[in-house]
């Protein structure tokens, strides 16, 4: 079945249970795909080709026996290489923990496990997840795919679950999310995934980069796997004490296809107005899309966003230094250059400025959810650019030059440090043929409102079947 | 705006010493413009009304 790794896991999931396929042959299917493409792609760390089988056989058996563990049974999935895995080296994406097998799985990677998934390898990833560009010095740089000619980064710092989810090397990945690496290389991939309300999903056993700011998440083509993976990742865990206890709804229920007086505010300055204007064009017109659907749009500016979100300046750094204040004495030469100078700088960060950055993003959680109090959900661009090319350093933007990586998490950034759902989608392609990527944000722990949205956009449009030509 | 943040290689070495970190003049003259920028920009959030804010961490967890 020459198309089997362009399914969905939805689809894929209904083959199986149906056993018009086996698990078997799906698993044999994306490691085959694996092995001819991700020399060049660079998008695992670790392939688990031998585990995978094994885990597919085991699956297979259990269908014969009319035994079906979970929604996800023998579906194949990549974790990004910062989430633990049982008994399979979880580097981070480090020289570090090159060598690091965890004795226990992530909650996460269990809570997949158990819904029946199978972990097909780990994903590369920006080195200790500290860099929007996805860049990797010990494993190689993921290379986007929608660029047969040109190297152009894949965003980060999921860099390659992004690469992995849009070249169909896997059907879904496992990101994670501290200043946009789930929706940057989602936007730059042209894929789909959701950071979810800070709290929604555990982080236990999940590689941190800065606790407060760190939400784990799943990304897909479709936003409909996106729902399908959450419902079976999140909810309270006692190992992770910032866990809600709120219900997890039955999100793929909640795909209704119906945005009819669904109210949308569409983020206009620090936003769609700073974006290029291939990108602003893209997500107006989706706007425009979502209106015709029955959805009510509204322009809406969030005053704050440009002062507060110097906050995370405090925040990351110093958090992040926290964690690795250790062996950045001991090994500092192990670490990628561009981390190394990042992890410094956290050592020149006060702890009054610390907790003022704390203090800050309160102001913009107030505002967010200020503009939510008569809206369903906020549009936005994910990224204000497509891919660049791999080293570019600056771009220009609707209010001036930037540099690159600054680019990067401005749009997404601000969602971390308020903690409300985001979740992003294609919504267009550039001249160039790169992927364009919005996001829809929405209340806290309202991630149902958030799928519905995206997927009736996706069932309006076609951005997301579209796949890149690979070699 | 508030003017741009100077930092000298002293106060880097200094502070950097008080958490722990042995890093060479070289290393930390690689890292000054990264920290002045930063603390140029840390000093903008003090331009904000955060008095009465209470700091917090976690979103709601319900």
């Amino acid at each position: 079945m020459p198309d089997l790794v362009w399914r969905s896991v939805t689809e894929l999931s209904r083959m199986i249970l149906t056993k018009e396929v086996s698990p078997v042959e799906v698993v044999r299917a994306f490691l085959d795909r694996v092995t001819a493409l991700d020399g060049k792609l660079k998008a695992f760390i670790t392939v688990c080709a031998d585990a995978a089988l094994e885990a597919a056989r085991a699956a297979e058996a259990e269908l014969v026996a009319g035994r079906a563990v979970g929604p996800l049974h023998g579906v194949p999935y990549g974790p990004k290489d910062l989430y633990n895995t049982r008994g399979v080296r979880t580097t981070g994406g480090s020289k570090i923990l090159a060598d690091f097998v965890p004795a226990d799985d992530a909650t996460v990677v269990r809570r997949l496990r158990a819904a029946g998934a199978i972990v097909l390898g780990k994903l590369n990833m920006h080195e200790f997840a500290y860099g929007p560009e996805g860049l990797n010095a010990h494993y190689g740089d993921a290379v986007n795919p929608w660029d047969a000619g040109t190297h152009r980064i894949a965003g980060g710092s999921s860099s390659g679950s992004g690469v992995a989810v849009a070249a169909a090397l896997a059907p879904a990945a496992l990101g994670s999310d501290t200043g946009g690496s789930i929706r940057i290389p989602a936007s730059l991939c042209g894929i789909s995934g959701i950071k979810p309300t800070y709290g929604r999903v555990s982080r236990a056993g999940v590689l941190p980069l800065a606790w407060s700011m760190d939400h784990a998440g799943p990304m897909a083509r479709t936003v409909a796997d996106c729902a399908l993976m959450l419902g079976a990742m999140a909810g309270y865990d006692p190992a992770d004490p910032t866990t809600s206890v709120l219900p997890v709804p039955d999100y793929l229920a909640a795909l209704t296809g119906d945005v009819k007086g669904l109210r949308v505010g569409l983020l206009r300055s620090h936003f769609t107005d700073v974006a290029i204007p291939e990108v602003r064009d893209a997500v107006l017109a989706a706007a425009r899309t979502l209106e015709r659907a029955g959805a009510v749009v509204d322009e809406v500016n969030l005053a704050e966003v440009a002062r507060v979100s110097a906050a995370s300046l405090a925040i990351v750094p110093a958090e992040a230094l926290a964690y690795h204040a250790e062996w950045l004495r001991t090994r500092p030469a192990d670490y990628q250059p561009d981390v190394r100078e990042r992890l410094m700088i956290g050592a020149f960060v006060t702890g009054v400025q610390y907790v003022r950055g704390q203090q800050a993003r309160q102001l913009l959680r107030q505002e967010v959810d200020a503009a939510l109090e008569r809206r369903d959900v906020l549009l936005a661009p994910a990224t204000p650019i497509p891919a660049p090319v791999l080293g570019e350093k600056k771009t220009m933007l609707g209010d001036g030059e930037s540099d690159v990586r600054s680019a990067l998490i401005r749009f997404t950034r601000p969602f971390n440090l308020s903690g409300h759902p985001a979740c992003s989608v294609a919504c267009g392609f550039t001249t160039r043929g790169l992927p364009i990527g919005m996001q829809i944000v929405g209340r806290p722990f309202d991630e149902a409102t958030v799928l519905r949205a995206a997927d009736a956009y996706q069932r309006s449009t076609d951005w997301h079947t579209r796949h890149p030509v690979l070699a | 705006m508030l003017p741009p943040m100077e930092i000298r290689l002293e106060t880097l070495k200094s502070l950097s010493q008080l958490a722990g970190f042995d890093w060479s003049d070289a290393e930390l003259e690689a890292v000054r413009p990264a920290v002045a920028r930063t603390l140029d920009l840390l000093a903008r959030l003090e331009t904000l009304p955060l008095a009465s804010v209470e700091p917090t961490t976690q979103y709601r967890v319900l």
